[in-house]
């Protein structure tokens, strides 16, 4: 990727052979996201997905570990939301009442955020996902972003010299 | 996830690369190795602030400090910025895999809506 953000982005594309109203809904229903949103093996008991702008997210997924059932919580805002077309929401870690968890180091991107496009391809879909590790809207991030970008090409240059 | 990241190594980067004095400083010493003297010179800081900086940065790896030289000089190792910029990656296999399950719960209701047209 050669775009200024590519340090803290991970862009996906990839087709679907389902209509675009069926991939929105498996991103907007609850119950279809919890039936393919974890990883393998994990379930999400909890999906509360108030899909309009401003609206909130919550969402548990339990993983079993050698050391028992452990519980993620997830929460976050809707961004964006233009049906069958584009959906932003934030993610950030959290406890089961969506209140940020604690323990994250300064500095760290504490909030992502998932960005979901959606074209209609004669009956199939297209799918671009763009996660971004620092929300646009998180103290500093896009000064932050910035002073990064420009620490990174210091170290090319460094890089090539030795 | 990729099993080559350390979380923990990867807070503490992110931790000392959260400082604006100590980016300033590793723009510096990509430039070249420097005493703390020399790191300290654009900033209105006494020693031990800038001693302070520098151990974060120790650290988290990034920078190295030579233990035999007189004044002990400071320089970069650039590799924690590349395990930063490898942090967005680790989601490209976590993405691929809940897509794969996207591509498999698709066609169990592909399925069931035949299934539903038959009994028709």
């Amino acid at each position: 990727m050669t775009d200024r953000n590519a340090h803290d982005t991970v862009v996906m594309d990839r087709s679907f052979d389902a209509p675009v109203d069926v991939i929105w809904q498996l991103w907007t229903d609850p119950q279809h996201f919890g039936a393919w949103y974890g990883p393998e093996g994990a379930t999400i008991p909890v999906a509360k997905m108030d899909v309009r702008v401003g609206g909130k997210r919550l969402i548990c997924m339990e993983v079993q570990t050698p050391g028992g059932q452990v519980q993620m919580w997830f929460a976050g805002e809707y961004r964006e939301v233009v049906a069958n077309k584009l959906l932003v929401y934030t993610e950030s870690m959290s406890d089961q009442n969506g209140e940020p968890a604690s323990g994250v180091p300064e500095g760290h991107p504490v909030t992502t955020e998932v960005r979901v496009e959606l074209w209609d391809t004669g009956g199939s879909t297209r799918m671009v996902l763009t996660h971004t590790g620092i929300a646009a809207d998180s103290p500093g991030a896009a000064g932050w972003a910035m002073a990064l970008d420009k620490l990174a090409a210091h170290v090319r240059s460094f890089l090539q010299r030795s | 996830m990729t099993p080559a990241i350390d979380e923990d190594r990867l807070s503490e980067t992110f931790a000392a690369l959260a400082s604006s004095t100590r980016r300033a400083m590793l723009a510096r010493l990509a430039e070249g190795a420097a005493t703390v003297n020399e790191l300290a010179e654009p900033f209105d800081m006494t020693l031990p602030t800038v001693s302070k900086h520098i151990k974060v940065l120790e650290r988290a790896g990034l920078v190295h400090r030579s233990r035999y030289a007189q004044y002990r000089p400071c320089s970069l190792d650039p590799e924690p910025l590349e395990e930063v910029s490898t942090w967005a990656e680790q989601y490209r296999p976590v993405w691929e895999a809940r897509f794969d399950r996207m591509d498999d719960y698709l066609s169990r209701l592909r399925f069931q809506v035949r299934t539903n047209k038959n009994n028709d």
